[in-house]
């Protein structure tokens, strides 16, 4: 037994016998034969147990839906919120929702839909939490992205303590996240337990439900819906990509616009790997250069065609072609739900070759480190010439947040995590990708194995500040050595020098 | 050497005071806060001098209060919560950094006004999204630090916009950039690689602005800011809704904000529309308010770079429609104010005197978050409370600005009063607690709280107040920064 009968018997005694376990095929569920686990029902469960774990001193992780969970390998309590699991409010005319951390984004967006309304997502998708936690994803050009969309928030510290954000914590209301006083939006990403949220919601003028045909996995929609259009066009260098995305931005036309090379539109709009590779030499062959999809809505009468216009306009200023395999009716319906509903990301990441590993940059426009990202491409396509990582163009992908104010790029490979090579060149590439992201001044490189001093050093000391707020919230240090960052399988506790270091990646 | 020579060693004589009426003018200001004699002033000129400056307070345990703007002031928050504080006036450190048209964005020391930053945007084609008429010595980083609603919602994704990065010397002494600026390398060596200060969050899963914006410089002291700025438009259409029903107006304003459809947007009373747009004292004053309908919604429809003229009879065609649902008519003037006087009005600062002062020589502001279910109830408790003090409902100016996209409603009432009459005075000031502790009963939401009310307020969250606290113990250990404002 990973926890003493008594620290175990005081947990049950919260939230009932059927709400913990620590059996062996439980455990084996989970992935690691080192946790307990337990299922909180409430807020105040919630806050019951963790105080339990800091008397008890036994470090604790929670997970929300499971999509970054890397279960470390010490004794450890896992806290499964999957009880909590409601969508409190919907409000329409104050423009945001209210939900606790189970609730999945394909539900709160279904209920949306049906207002007229929808709201951000992550690249991950729509079986993630709802919670506006990590957050960057297709949709950021006009849904902004994870903690800027966060309002009033419920928040369970490492102590066990509950702080409500803002409004809810004044008169119960969800429309706040800030103050009185500073806002503690800054540090509720830094560990405890988020159990209930206020996110926004934006404007949708799409249906109110796809009318989808077809069975799994090959869906489609009977007809674009008239106000709408997908389209992916290449450019012939990356300035003139670059020239076009920030054109677009600034004329506010566009719902979405993902980055895409041609191999995420191929993994999309394909079921399996032989049509997916075949595919993808088909686009390659036709694309010119870089390239993005981009995604219109008229949300009402003469708004599309105005912005179908100025689209038309900017591609034709900056050389852009359209690829015609997305003009043909199905990959365009597919692009068109699966990437405003975002249920392609298994597609795009795992179907290939069973792992990916990305390096990223979140926030930031992709014009500003773009030297960077093709460096990364090159040494990316090393490793696809030397058979070790799936054989796709090789490229980088990325797309503006807010209109292009702010912006999201990412490169990854795609690899067959047992095999050894595999699995080591891929791990190297990720931190001589890191390093130079941080040599070169282009950013504060997340996910690599850099040692944190390394990176911190470079970056006002942050790791130290961040280790000392941590410890002022989690002093007997049994709180998550993880929290939210900006990349899921990045941990708050691995930014800090507070914890015991985080074991290099082992191969499965 | 005594403490205040070994300050005004580091900013330099002629950049240090401890003139009496200099001391006597920052002990005091336009609020209701006991005044408090400062010990001396500093105003240093570079982020060294701030440094050197925080590392001294340390080591003497002095008490600092950072100001950004010019006189007057209004808030109480740059008034000694404490004996024995200096001051660290850096309304001179005035530099603006860069201003990049490609990244839309700027980068500003603490003394630059908004007076000064619109023209230097401007020639740049850039605009920045302001707050309300700010008056001319306002400090545009002390206004973003406050969060002040800003007038283009729909340009205002987080409540911590348009803030991109900033670099502080916390209370402790060490200097610390945010988001982006943070690093890696110097600002100088991120400028060579084309990088920019603009992205708001990190290093880490930290969000590092949010813990100084609304301290009321508790938590340390800011040296430059950025700022996000937006595209200057190609064409503007403003017009005016006028309406006795606010429920009506709260709709419309409602679906242009979602629908993202104009920039400025906002509503006022008759009393604050007057206010603002009269000249001539007392009589435009009253012949304008007579003019007005009860609530008026300002909005701006703009086009931009592509096909202006086509976007905004797009948009103002999609607008009609929505206005045929609510029962309203946009029109391009209210009663003898036209819609593109008051933009012209709203995009630059006030005139000089500050448009709050011009009715009776001073205002109290009571102002909170709320949204638009609640405004009435809140309006008329408002009413009633006014009555009962004395002060006459309809002389109350009401501002209601919607916020972050529509989430959320700044509401504001300016009690317009004159300081020289202590009945007045004194009215006011009654009228401005019972006020506060009432609304704060039906829903509204004080998060920016001052003066004297500021810790009744954040009291109430205890768990929250406490949680303050664990940060306040690790930016300023010593609390050095501000003591006695909100729970520090
Ligand atoms: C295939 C794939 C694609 C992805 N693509 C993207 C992408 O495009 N953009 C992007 O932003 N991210 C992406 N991610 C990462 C993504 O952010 C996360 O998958 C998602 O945010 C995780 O949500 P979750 O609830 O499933 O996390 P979990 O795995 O449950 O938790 C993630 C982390 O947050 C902590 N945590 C979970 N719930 C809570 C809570 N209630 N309170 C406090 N801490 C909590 C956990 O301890 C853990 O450290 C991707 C992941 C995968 C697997």
């Amino acid at each position: 037994m990973a926890i003493s009968k008594e620290a175990y018997k005081e947990i049950e005694d919260v939230v009932g016998p059927e709400n913990i376990s620590d059996d062996p095929s439980i455990k084996d569920a989970y992935r690691s034969q080192y946790l307990t686990v337990v299922l909180p029902g409430n807020t105040e469960e919630v806050a019951a147990v963790v105080k339990l774990f800091n008397k008890h001193k036994i470090p604790f992780q929670v997970q929300s839906t499971g999509w970054s969970f890397y279960p470390p390998e010490y004794d450890f309590i896992f806290v499964d919120m999957r009880r909590m699991n409601r969508i409190i409010e919907i409000n329409e005319k104050n423009m945001y929702a209210v939900v606790e951390p189970y609730v999945i984004v394909a539900e709160l967006q279904a209920e949306l839909f049906k207002r007229g309304l929808t709201c951000n997502m992550k690249g991950s998708g729509a079986n993630t939490t709802a919670l506006a936690m990590s957050g960057h994803g297709h949709m950021g050009l006009s849904t902004g992205t994870g903690d800027r969309n966060d309002l009033a928030t419920e928040w369970v510290t490492d102590e066990g303590e509950i702080i409500r954000l803002g409004t809810v914590g004044a008169s119960g209301e969800w429309f706040c996240g800030d103050g009185p006083g500073p806002s503690l939006r800054g540090v509720i990403r830094i560990g405890g337990v988020m159990t209930k949220q206020s996110t926004k919601i934006y404007h949708w003028g799409g249906p109110t439900k796809y009318a989808l045909e077809g069975n799994s996995p090959r869906y489609t929609l009977p007809e674009i819906p008239a106000n709408m259009m997908v389209r992916y066009y290449s450019f012939p260098t990356v300035e003139k990509l670059i020239e076009a995305e920030l054109k677009i931005g600034e004329s506010e036309i566009a719902f979405e616009l993902m980055g895409f090379c041609p191999s995420m539109v191929s993994s999309n709009i394909t079921t399996n790997n032989e049509e997916d590779f075949a595919t993808l030499e088909r686009f390659t062959k036709e694309v010119q250069g870089p390239g993005f999809m981009v995604i219109i809505i008229g949300n009402f009468p003469g708004d599309f065609e105005y912005k179908k216009m100025v689209l038309e306009q900017i591609i034709k200023e900056t050389k852009g072609k359209s690829l015609k395999a997305v003009e043909d009716h199905n990959a365009e319906a597919t692009l068109l739900f699966q990437c405003t509903r975002v249920t392609g990301s298994i597609r795009e990441t795992f179907r290939a070759g069973g792992m990916f590993s990305s390096m990223m940059v979140q926030g930031q426009r992709y014009d500003l480190h773009v030297e960077w990202l093709e460096q990364a491409a090159v040494w990316k396509r090393e490793l696809i010439k030397k058979g070790l990582i799936i054989a796709d163009d090789g490229q980088q992908f990325g797309w503006g947040e807010e209109q292009g104010h702010l912006g999201h790029t990412e490169i990854f490979c795609r690899y067959n995590p047992y095999d050894a090579d595999s699995f080591k060149a891929v791990h190297d590439w990720m931190d001589k990708v890191a390093k130079l992201a941080l040599t070169g001044h282009y950013s504060v490189p997340v996910n690599s194995a850099l040692p944190i001093e390394e990176i911190g050093s470079q970056a006002c000391n942050y790791h130290i500040w961040l280790g000392k707020i941590k410890q002022a919230f989690d002093p007997n240090l049994v709180g998550a050595r993880t929290g939210f960052s900006y990349v899921g399988a990045d941990t708050a506790g691995a930014h800090t020098l507070v914890y015991p270091p985080k074991p290099p990646a082992k191969q499965p | 050497m005594v403490v205040e020579a070994k300050f005004a060693k580091i900013v330099g004589a002629g950049n240090a005071s401890s003139q009496k009426e200099t001391l006597e003018e920052y002990s005091r200001d336009m609020s209701f806060v006991n005044p408090v004699r400062p010990a001396f002033i500093v105003r240093p000129k570079t982020a060294a001098e701030i440094e050197k400056i925080v590392n001294l307070a340390n080591e003497t345990n002095t008490p600092l209060v950072p100001v950004s703007s010019g006189s007057p002031h209004f808030r109480g928050d740059t008034v000694p919560g404490t004996g024995g504080v200096v001051i660290v006036d850096l309304s001179g450190m005035k530099k603006i950094i860069k201003i990049t048209r490609h990244n839309r964005v700027a980068m500003v020391e603490p003394g630059v006004t908004f007076a000064e930053l619109i023209p230097a945007v401007t020639r740049e084609g850039l605009r920045l999204n302001m707050p309300l008429l700010p008056r001319q010595s306002k400090s545009v980083v002390g206004s973003m630090l406050e969060r002040e609603p800003v007038i283009m919602p729909k340009y205002q994704w987080d409540s911590s916009d348009p803030l991109a990065c900033i670099e502080v010397v916390f209370g402790n002494g060490e200097t610390f950039r945010t988001g982006q600026a943070a690093g890696p390398g110097t600002i100088e060596e991120q400028w060579a690689a084309g990088g920019v200060q603009k992205t708001p969050y990190g290093p880490g899963p930290a969000q590092w602005q949010r813990l100084v914006q609304g301290a009321q410089g508790t938590m340390g002291i800011v040296t430059w800011a950025s700022l996000r700025c937006e595209l200057l438009p190609e064409l503007e259409q403003p017009f005016v809704v006028g309406s006795a029903n606010l429920g009506k107006l709260t709709d419309l304003a409602h679906w242009l904000v979602r629908m993202k459809l104009v920039n400025e947007c906002f509503m006022v009373n008759n009393t604050d529309l007057a206010a603002i747009m009269a000249e001539k004292w007392p009589t435009d004053y009253c012949d304008l308010k007579d003019s007005l309908p009860r609530w008026i919604l300002f909005y701006n429809v703009a086009g931009y770079h592509y096909s202006p003229e086509e976007r905004v009879s797009t948009q103002i065609k999609g607008i009609t429609d929505i206005c045929k649902q609510v029962g309203v008519e946009p029109v391009k003037a209210a009663g003898k104010v036209s819609a593109n006087e008051i933009l012209k009005t709203v995009q630059k600062p006030s005139g000089e005197p500050y448009w709050k002062l011009r009715y009776k020589g001073a205002c109290q502001d009571i102002f909170f978050i709320t949204i638009y279910d609640k405004l009435e109830r809140q309006l008329s408790i408002m009413n009633e409370l006014a009555n009962q003090y004395g002060f006459q409902s309809s002389d109350i100016g009401i501002y209601l600005q919607p916020m972050v996209q529509g989430t959320n409603c700044h509401c504001e009432f300016n009690l317009f009063y004159d300081p020289t009459n202590p009945r007045e005075v004194a009215r006011v000031k009654t009228l401005y607690t019972k006020a506060t502790e009432a609304l704060m009963k039906v829903g509204a939401f004080f998060s920016r709280p001052y003066d004297t009310t500021a810790r009744m307020i954040v009291n109430q969250n205890a768990a929250s107040v406490d949680a303050l606290n664990r940060v306040k113990g690790v930016l300023d250990p010593n609390h050095i920064m501000n003591p006695g404002k909100l729970c520090f």
